[in-house]
């Protein structure tokens, strides 16, 4: 077994297929994988050779045998897996002299950008490596070797499908450039947080640099992690030559960088592109017999998206609570209505104004938790690249939004109950994860801080059955009001100290509850989240809108020397002073829309509503400004980003409008209901939304389908809603295909409804022959045509 | 002007009109978020070319049938594939802008696009550079979709040049590249100087194309 070797002895990879396999006629775009069928003998060969320089473990020729890369008519998928580890088999016999030689499942990239950024879901990348992974094991496979992966979606997607479909060991290595970073964004420290998280059992780099430029990126893994390391770099950097991708470093030269990488703690060595039997020969003989460096446990408490890492136990971090329903109307309203644009701005406000994690909970009665919670959580991760925090009751919504999460999660939460820790910790063990524990469990919440801390103690206790180590749990101390509880802010803070200094854990606490039920709460709350802080709070959960909160966290940072010189505060408060409020006193509002003034226009329509009815400064203001900028737009006096900086300018005003009606209960006339979608197929959205924005500006409600929407949607909806017009983007022609599709569906089921289309390749002939019944060539087009049609034209 | 400034503005549909101070505002302020979201990558590989007798092109194992590209190409025995993207990043961050002011998302996804193609000229002209020394010389670049040059050319350009490992450039199944703000591209290498070496657009056939020059 490779597992009782590895870490304790050094093991040796081979060296590069693809160059190979070149040299030997393999032409550039050809599939390497289909030489396993018609070029049996030359793979044979050159794993022979490996193994004859000293490799221990041998890749099979299976970079690219997946489902959605590999598509060559005349061999199966499995036909080609099963001769490549054949393959390898076939010279550890001939050429292994007895000793042991590991058959390694070669798993690479499938070569598509998985969901939200690209178009491949995150089940069927996990698909498309399970299906290789269990022919590989079938074949007779030792282990499952995943490598030269730049995103750390797609890692997971390969983990995961290793994990849960086989009973190998896991290696996975993946592609750093020299700044220190993925192709996506990931730093070290988060592929790290991730693969341990997934439990991979041994991790590192491969290809993308030569061996010298390997050293940074090698230290950091080795500073971050509990894992054995493996490094296969490519001989140097890829350069032209006559027409030829040539890599320059000698097997000489190979070797000694080599012996240095062993030096500084792999465990695991070879090489990549460009490196030969030769490279691979000089490097086994020179490393053969050095000792490893002791591979150690390393103590951080890190979270990770997909680009970046958070670790608690630093200063004190922020995790913004506002993606929450609890006790927000508004943000009810918004989950029931689907309104997820809602959701995502408070993600945005909340990391604009400091957060570092962003707690999300979309749990509400008659709403389908895990449903909405999977969604939310990819959403999010297209917008922003803060960590979040899973934060629900449900088991089910837990487990979705850990499988779909890009990096490791924060998880809120597990409690000293036995019921909620059988529950939470396989969770853990499974997907990874910092998980905050509640200092509560079948007695309730006990009154003193010995009994806080020694329930604590009992669920890291438990963790520890599953491998959860202390390092990933944070223990919320939990804040009691001291409207009710007159000793409850004590009681926390000296549960906090405690699990400082004795325990050695990292804490968490939703800090505001300290002032339920008082007056003026934010004067409490800052002073509290000061002390807790000086108490040793890891992190606060707290609302980053608020003043108070920021100006008690910026404080701290600076007073405790945990802020370089003072350079954050400075940053957040010198400006201030300088900057001169200018005053809206004179203007009117249909200037400031006109201008496309957004907090002017916002702030003169607050004071506007003071005395006058807000349809009457709909009708009297905004109606006229919208006119006049939109006749600009059509003479070619003003230009689109005009055009919509006056429409968001429109919008703020209408928003404050909006409020006073609802308090009155006073009801503005929409003008009619429009679809809108960017079709199947395609992923530009932006000329939809421009669209949108100005139909909602002219009193049109919007359905807003979003992008690469199937026909079949946009009919259900229509037929549900008894939509009489639908609005189509698209960009490209190779979509238009799917326009043309929605529109036929739309003819069949929906003979009422009307379509207007636009986007970058249409024109007026083109549309006609999609059978639409209009184009629309700028998005004030779109708002003529649905105000004819709803016979509202002004 | 910069001319990045200037293309984004025709991106916006300026045409050859001044813009506004709070346009212009909006441009500085895109540009200076890029700056910090982008991650500009470009990968590109030399190789030869040849021609069937009915007037085929052939690279590799592509075969292509494109008269506006083998106009292009005409004189040619060799040409570089082209590809560069500035990442994924800068979607997510016209993504982000989307959903709290349309007029600065538009105003960053041309301004991105304006970045894209300055970079992929500075890259050209390196790349000119070098193949200048052996008397060789860049044609305008030019990519599938332009002109006849069909679009699902992308897929086994793409791999040629291995872009999705090389680059982090992928393709949707609809040929739609994914980080949006890229470029591939096929660019001929001639004996003879002649030319604009660098601009792509003078080279499309699409005289309809609203943001021609």
């Amino acid at each position: 077994m490779i597992l009782e070797r590895l870490g304790k002895e050094l093991l040796f990879f081979d060296g590069g297929m693809g160059t190979l396999l070149q040299e030997k006629g393999l032409e550039p775009g050809e599939l390497p994988e289909t030489w396993n069928l018609t070029h049996g003998d030359e793979i044979e060969e050159i794993h022979r050779a490996y193994i004859q320089a000293g490799s221990d473990i041998i890749l099979t020729n299976t970079f690219g045998a997946n489902a959605l890369k590999f598509h060559d008519d005349g061999f199966s998928l499995e036909e080609v897996v099963r001769s490549a580890i054949q393959h390898v088999k076939n010279a550890s016999r001939d050429a292994g002299n007895g000793r042991e030689i590991y058959t390694a499942l070669d798993i690479g990239p499938t070569g598509k950008l998985l969901k939200p950024m690209g178009d491949l879901d995150f089940e069927d990348a996990y698909e498309a490596f399970k299906e290789v992974m269990i022919l590989g094991e079938q074949a007779g496979a030792d282990l499952i070797h995943i490598e030269t992966m730049s995103d750390t979606y797609e890692l997971k997607a390969a983990v995961l499908a290793a994990k849960e479909n086989t009973s190998l060991p896991v290696f996975a290595t993946t592609i750093f450039d020299e700044r220190g970073k993925l192709l996506t964004g990931a730093d070290v420290p988060s592929v790290v947080a991730l693969l341990e998280g997934l439990r991979v059992d041994a991790l590192g780099i491969n290809c993308g640099m030569g061996p010298d430029q390997m050293f940074p990126v090698l230290e950091q893994f080795l500073h971050y992690t509990s894992l054995p390391v493996i490094v296969k770099p490519n001989a140097g950097l890829p350069k032209q030559r006559d027409g030829r991708t040539v890599y320059d470093v000698s097997p000489e030269e190979f070797a000694l960088d080599m012996q240095r990488i062993v030096e500084m703690g792999a465990c695991v060595a070879g090489g990549c592109c460009g490196t030969t039997p030769d490279h691979i020969r000089k490097m086994t003989e020179s490393c053969r017999g050095m000792k490893l460096q002791p591979v150690t446990e390393k103590n951080f408490t890190v979270v990770s998206s997909y680009g970046q890492s958070v670790f608690l136990g630093e200063g004190s971090k922020i995790i913004g609570e506002r993606i929450n329903p609890t006790g927000k109307k508004r943000f009810k309203q918004a989950l029931k209505e689907h309104d997820l644009d809602y959701v995502l701005r408070e993600g945005i406000t909340q990391q604009d104004n400091g957060a570092h994690i962003l707690d999300v909970n979309v749990g509400l009665p008659d709403i389908d938790e895990p449903a909405l919670m999977k969604e939310v959580v990819q959403e999010l991760q297209s917008v922003t690249s803060l960590p979040l925090q899973i934060d629900t009751v449900d088991a089910v919504a837990m487990e979705r939004a850990l499988r779909i999460y890009n990096g490791k999660a924060m998880v809120n939460s597990v409690s000293g109950k036995q019921e909620s820790m059988d529950k939470v910790f396989p969770l853990i063990q499974k997907y990874g994860g910092v998980v905050i524990g509640l200092v509560l469990d079948e007695d309730g919440i006990p009154a003193d801080a010995d009994g806080r801390v020694r329930i604590a103690e009992k669920i890291i206790a438990e963790a520890a059955k599953y491998g959860i180590r202390k390092k990933d749990i944070v223990i919320d101390a939990l804040a009691m009001t001291i409207s009710s509880e007159p000793e409850g802010a004590k009681v926390t803070l000296e549960t906090l100290r405690r699990l400082r200094d004795e325990i050695g854990v990292c804490t968490v606490l939703g800090v505001s509850n300290i002032s339920f039920g008082l007056p003026c709460r934010p004067v409490v709350n800052a002073a509290f989240y000061t002390m807790a802080m000086m108490n040793g709070l890891s992190a606060g959960i707290i609302n980053p809108s608020s003043e108070d909160m920021m100006k008690a966290w910026y404080a701290f940072h600076a007073l405790m020397n945990l802020d370089a010189n003072c350079e954050r505060y400075i940053g957040k408060y010198a400006p201030i002073q300088s900057e001169a409020k200018a005053s809206a006193g004179t203007m009117s509002l249909q200037a400031a829309i006109e201008r496309g003034l957004k907090e002017d226009a916002h702030n003169i329509t607050a004071v506007l509503v003071q005395t006058q009815a807000p349809l009457d400064i709909i009708n009297s203001q905004l109606i006229p400004a919208l006119n006049t900028v939109g006749d600009g737009f059509e003479k070619g006096t003003v230009f689109l980003p005009q055009l919509l900086m006056s429409a968001e300018a429109a919008k703020s005003a209408f928003a404050v409008l909006k409020e006073k009606m609802d308090k009155s209960g006073e009801v503005r006339e929409k003008k009619g209901t429009i679809v809108l979608a960017t079709v199947k197929g395609d992923i530009h959205d932006i000329g939809k939304n421009i669209v949108k924005v100005l139909l909602e500006n002219y009193s049109f409600d919007v359905i807003d389908l979003g992008k690469d929407v199937p026909p079949e949607t946009i009919v259900d909806t229509v037929l549900e809603r008894e939509i009489r017009l639908v609005g189509l983007s698209a960009l490209m022609t190779t979509t238009v295909v799917s326009m043309e599709e929605t529109i036929r569906q739309l003819r069949e089921k929906a003979p009422w409804c009307k379509v207007m289309v636009g986007g970058a390749v249409l024109n007026q002939d083109y549309a006609d022959m999609i059978g639409a019944d209009f184009y629309g060539k700028d998005a004030m087009q779109s708002v003529h045509y649905a105000q004819k049609l709803f016979g509202t034209e002004s | 002007m910069e001319k990045k400034i200037r293309e984004a503005l025709r991106y916006l549909g300026y045409g050859r009109n001044a813009a506004d101070d709070r346009t212009y505002a909006l441009i500085e302020d895109a540009f200076a978020n890029l700056k910090k979201e982008a991650g500009p990558r470009s990968v590109s590989r030399i190789f030869d070319m040849s021609r069937t007798e009915d007037g085929r092109i052939l690279i590799g194992k592509m075969n292509i049938e494109s008269r506006s590209l083998s106009r292009n190409l005409a004189g040619c025995s060799q040409i570089v594939l082209f590809g560069a993207t500035l990442g994924a990043g800068v979607d997510r961050l016209i993504t982000r802008t989307s959903l709290t002011d349309m007029a600065k998302a538009v105003v960053v996804q041309a301004c991105a696009a304006a970045l894209l193609e300055e970079y992929c000229d500075e890259c050209q002209l390196s790349i000119g550079e070098e193949l200048r020394k052996e008397h060789l010389y860049l044609r305008p670049r030019f990519s599938p979709g332009y002109g006849d040059f069909d679009i699902s050319y992308q897929e086994p350009l793409m791999r040629m040049l291995d872009c999705a490992k090389t680059i982090g450039l992928t393709m949707t199944d609809s040929y739609m590249m994914t980080p949006t703000k890229s470029v591939t591209a096929v660019i001929g290498i001639s004996p003879v100087e002649d030319r604009c070496p660098v601009e792509g657009c003078e080279a499309c056939d699409k005289t309809d194309c609203a943001y021609r020059r």
